[in-house]
């Protein structure tokens, strides 16, 4: 059953609708990136998740139960929600700002369970720094280990590496490996295309409404161009006649030779079958997809 | 409710406030000014300008009519009456307190924007202002507590014999016990109100001060003589400023629209 999903998910501000008819879900153990421009609604889409503001219309589950005005603070115990801004309370400690969310979420061993935090985000020399004193990149691993405190099913992420230095971001995809590795469902809304290609098993491109839902690969085969590139162990030039056979504007380009076809899995073994007979020492053949960069914005384009 | 979060919430607050003990200055400031005031012009002045506050005959005659204890003499029923009347103060104490802390208390978590987290936990509206009220009534009340204490050492050393046990009186009790921490749970809630209807701190200071209004024209009223708060009006008083406080807790958790608090923040 899927730990978080959403059904024809709709939010009006007025009359500016900000989220329409969206609808998905995240599986146990399933990373998935939503990605959308600025003033997509990403973080009201995540909100609605977590029960902060209601929808519209359409309807929200977590764990199978729907999040309504009365078992909203039931469902939150199982949602952990890093917001876009860290929020911690500045005067307070590093401990003392993650020992007042373990007794919010009434926690059996508070103390235990923060001490297991810290060590796991290195933050241990710093719990008894007060929050204003941290840098920025220590504050979103407060935040995150807010969000982790009461060990949820669900992880709902708002922009969880943003700004954030190469070292500490690699110390959040760590963390999101090993959540994904129990179990939990995480959706994470970001701009890092790198980081979504790198860290989701599914990106659902957002715009107001869901442009497409896949996974990565899929989504550059969505806008495959068609050409293919073949490598060859020695100066592709020689083999560029064979390859003109089938697409007369064929390119030699040291040992690749780039070529159209109409169809990638009609015309490649046919390919690869007269550029063997030609004796071409073939060492790879790949069709050329685009960046998701371009498909990402490509599918944005259309929306609009 | 759940008693382990309100405690966590309550633990916030005050740690929150003890590492920023200028949220308490202006409660310290009245504090003070109704510690020293009463006694610079029921002690103080007299002595200074060698007069007798029994001489003043219309001192003498409201005093009277209050039902100041036969057995003082004129001079210190004159100053039981004076001291009577800025028990009164007292009543500012809390409310200032309450209330300054209040107003800062959901605007400054919109603003510093740890509100969203919270809101993100189970915790319920009831709980997080149950936490606020909690949260700054009990600073102020110990700090109006700590006052009033010094008021009545300061009678038993610089008032005239008999004025310290005469104030011990039902009267006291009810403006000390029910009337002063009533009156800091109405403006406190009110201002929890105003707190998280407006976008910034200061607004919500500036309109939780007019409710200081009211209770600063009683006392006016009470000094010029134009009625006197017998304890049975005090206790009427006490228990309307209660249910005043239950009504604007319904108020309050009706209003606080986590929504519209977390949409319309800026």
């Amino acid at each position: 059953m899927d730990v978080i999903a959403a059904r024809d998910l709709t939010r009006r501000f007025g009359n500016r609708t900000v989220v329409d008819g969206v609808t998905l879900a995240v599986a146990p153990g399933e990373v998935v990136a939503l990605l959308g421009p600025n003033g997509a609604g990403k973080t009201t889409t995540l909100r609605m998740l977590a029960g902060l503001i209601a929808p519209t219309s359409g309807e929200v589950t977590i764990g199978g139960v729907a999040m309504t005005a009365h078992s909203g603070s039931r469902l939150r115990r199982r949602i952990g929600f890093l917001t876009e801004a860290p929020g911690l309370w500045d005067r307070l400690s590093v401990r003392e700002n993650l020992t007042v969310y373990g007794g919010i979420y009434d926690l059996p061993a508070v103390d235990t369970r923060v001490d297991e935090l810290l060590e796991s985000f290195g933050l241990q020399p710093h719990q008894a720094a007060r929050a204003a004193e941290l840098s920025k990149g220590m504050r979103q691993k407060v935040a995150i280990c807010r969000a982790l405190m009461h060990d949820p099913e669900a992880l709902l992420l708002d922009e969880p590496t943003s700004g954030l230095d190469p070292e500490v971001s690699r110390t959040v995809r760590d963390m999101l490996d090993a959540r994904r590795g129990r179990g939990c469902a995480i959706l994470l809304s970001t701009h890092n295309l790198d980081e979504a290609e790198r860290q989701a098993d599914r990106i659902a491109v957002l715009h107001h409404r869901l442009v497409a839902v896949d996974t990565p690969a899929a989504l550059r085969r969505r806008l495959a161009t068609g050409r293919l590139v073949v490598r060859v162990a020695a100066d592709a030039a020689t083999w560029l006649p064979a390859a003109r056979a089938v697409d007369p504007l064929a390119r030699a380009d040291g040992p690749t030779i780039t070529l159209a076809v109409r169809d990638i899995e009609q015309d490649t073994p046919p390919l690869v079958a007269a550029l063997v007979a030609a004796g071409a020492p073939v060492l790879e053949v790949r069709p050329q997809l685009p960046a998701l960069e371009d498909v990402y914005l490509r599918l944005i384009e259309d929306s609009r | 409710m759940n008693r382990r979060r309100l405690d966590a919430l309550l633990r916030k607050e005050w740690l929150d406030l003890w590492r920023n003990p200028g949220a308490l200055m202006p409660v310290l400031v009245v504090g003070a000014i109704s510690l020293v005031l009463p006694f610079v012009i029921a002690v103080g002045i007299p002595a200074w300008t060698d007069s007798r506050l029994g001489d003043d005959a219309d001192l003498l005659r409201v005093s009277q009519v209050i039902g100041a204890p036969t057995h003082l003499n004129d001079d210190a029923r004159v100053q039981f009456f004076l001291l009577q009347q800025f028990l009164l103060l007292f009543l500012l104490t809390p409310i200032t307190g309450a209330m300054a802390l209040a107003a800062h208390s959901v605007v400054g978590e919109k603003q510093a924007r740890t509100l969203e987290p919270l809101l993100a936990t189970p915790t319920t509206t009831t709980e997080l202002l149950v936490a606020k009220v909690l949260g700054a009534l009990w600073p102020s009340l110990g700090v109006a507590l700590v006052c009033l204490v010094g008021y009545f050492t300061g009678m038993i050393w610089l008032a005239l014999p008999g004025v310290a046990a005469a104030m011990l009186n039902l009267r006291t009790l009810i403006l000390i016990g029910v009337i002063s921490p009533a009156a800091a749970l109405v403006g406190l809630q009110a201002a929890l109100i105003v707190s998280s209807r407006v976008n910034d701190a200061r607004t919500a200071q500036q309109v939780g001060v007019l409710l200081i209004v009211p209770i600063t024209a009683l006392l006016v009223a009470q000094f010029i003589g134009a009625f006197w708060l017998s304890a049975g009006l005090l206790l009427l008083i006490g228990g309307g400023l209660l249910v005043v406080w239950l009504a604007l807790v319904l108020v309050s958790v009706a209003l606080f629209r986590r929504e519209t608090i977390l949409t319309r923040w800026r």
